[in-house]
């Protein structure tokens, strides 16, 4: 297997945006390709989790190709609900790892602020069992049951992942891309409406547009893709033994250490999936960055803030930076580099091994990516 | 009386799933149809409220392990002094599921909630009335 580099990455301010998403992919993936001082890649990778609902176009991968000017370069779209974008990630280092491409634009972007709240959580809730949402299970209803069991396991859990809020939105605050750039107090998280009992609104990740794109290549870089590890579970949370933990998240870890030929211990920081405050807490531990029952003790001693031991999604996270589905995988990653390469002004910390945890779905179908300064 | 609910069990694994599924999830086999008691203890639970279309807030959903290791999602009435580990019933009212240890009063108050005729409302009303009498 060739080693695989990334040679770019780029990606639009995350919010509610006016532009058409086609038009939000070009930006990305053009702010990459300048980083990578490539005019054309070899493929294009495309990740939307549902462009046919959100905005009316199917065929998406030809579509988002020809308005950017690619209609000649050999172009695929990926789809594992809202990990969709490390999931294109994954294709574009496996085209690159075989030999069959020298440089490929991995593209991933999602619009929906033009579409009201019930209709957009109708359409990320589809990713859900039929039988669940005949229920009205919805992504924030499961993530309440989750988070239920956790409290049960552990009381002091409310105040831990209202800390881990807390803490992105002041990331956040420190990142021109992010979708929220205001701090938030403990009080206002833990007084905000109640959504899911016990997820309060601002436990939640909010509803956005955006879109991040990454170039990899054959030739060296100062950046090298030193794992990438999927993982999968049953589509209905009843058909799963646990609640309180994620088996999709645990093998992805596993799978993408093992290609690292390394541990959690030389993971400097990461970006994970707090799509839900409390699956920031669930991630740490699945992947072993800290040792079971640890993750609240170490958000409430500022060991994964900025300026932490650990710093934990130091873009601001799903919470703060946004949550455009199929472009969040690649925005993580493109944090990564950006932190890698020292381009995070505000927000720079010193590291030399990343790592970004996608979860898609109700944690059916994560990954997980390392990446590694050369 | 203990209601009993419709699921499957893997050949191969011996899991039993409920509602029954075609294949087991994990095996690309054909589960076999079996019934489940409509009894279990609470595994986790949650309230709505901004339900999705079609549902009245709040909304009261609970994951419940049914005896013999299926879980099952269901309705509630409401969640008062209900607890992770609560052993409850769970019975279908017009094929929707709903887990209780519920008074007559509560459950009128159950069937009215739900969209329907005036007429169905009342038929229902009495169909689980008469359940309840004869358990």
């Amino acid at each position: 297997m060739e080693n695989v580099w990334v040679a770019g990455a780029g990606m639009t301010r995350i919010g509610r945006r006016p532009e058409p998403l086609q038009d939000l992919m070009a930006d990305a993936a053009l702010s990459a390709l300048a980083m990578a001082g490539l005019e054309r890649p070899d493929a294009l990778v495309i990740a939307t989790m549902n462009p046919e609902e959100f905005v009316g176009d199917g065929n998406f991968a030809s579509n988002v190709a020809s308005y950017m000017g690619f209609a000649d370069v050999p172009s695929i779209r990926i789809e594992t609900a809202t990990s969709s974008g490390a999931a294109a990630f994954h294709v574009g280092f496996v085209e690159v790892a075989a030999g069959q491409r020298r440089s490929v634009l991995v593209v991933g972007g999602e619009k929906m602020t033009h579409l009201p709240t019930p209709k957009v959580s109708e359409l990320i809730g589809r990713s859900i069992d039929a039988y669940e949402r005949s229920y009205g299970a919805t992504m924030p209803a499961l993530a309440g049951l989750v988070t239920r069991a956790l409290m049960a396991r552990q009381s002091t859990i409310l105040r831990e992942m209202s800390q881990v809020s807390v803490k992105n939105h002041a990331n956040g605050a420190r990142n021109p891309y992010a979708h929220f750039q205001e701090p938030v107090t403990l009080e206002q998280v833990m007084q905000s409406r109640m959504v899911a009992d016990p997820l309060r609104l601002l436990h939640c990740c909010p509803i956005s547009d955006g879109a991040a794109a990454v170039v990899l290549t054959a030739d060296r870089t100062p950046v090298r893709v030193a794992g990438v590890g999927q993982g999968t579970d049953t589509l209905a949370v009843r058909h799963r033994h646990e609640l309180v933990s994620f088996r999709a998240t645990q093998t992805a870890a596993q799978a993408a250490f093992a290609m690292a030929g390394f541990g959690p211990e030389r993971v400097d920081f990461a970006e994970l999936h707090d799509a839900f405050a409390p699956f920031e807490l669930i991630a740490l531990e699945d992947i072993g960055l800290v040792p079971p029952g640890k993750a609240g003790h170490v958000t409430l001693d500022g060991e994964t803030a900025l300026d932490g031991r650990l710093p934990i999604n130091p873009s601001g996270g799903l919470k703060a930076r946004g949550h455009p589905l199929a472009a969040t995988g690649l925005a993580q990653i493109v944090e990564c580099i950006w932190q890698l390469t020292g381009r995070a002004e505000g927000r720079q910390l010193d590291g030399r091994v990343a790592l970004a945890h996608s979860i898609g779905g109700l944690a059916t179908n994560n990954w997980v990516t390392l990446l590694e300064s050369a | 009386m203990i209601e009993t609910i419709a699921g499957s069990r893997c050949p191969r694994c011996g899991e039993v799933f409920a509602p029954p599924a075609t294949y087991c999830p994990r095996h690309p086999v054909r589960m076999t149809p079996i019934r489940v008691p409509g009894v279990g203890e609470v595994v986790s639970f949650t309230t709505l409220h901004s339900p999705p279309e079609g549902f009245r807030s709040p909304l009261h959903i609970a994951l419940i392990e049914l005896e013999g290791g299926a879980r099952f999602v269901c309705h509630g009435a409401q969640t008062r002094g209900l607890k992770i580990g609560s052993r409850v019933a769970v019975e279908a009212i017009d094929d929707v599921y709903y887990f209780s240890h519920l008074g007559a009063l509560d459950r009128a108050r159950l069937f009215w909630r739900r969209t329907g005729h005036a007429g169905e409302r009342v038929n229902a009303i009495t169909r689980s009335l008469i359940k309840r009498v004869w358990k």
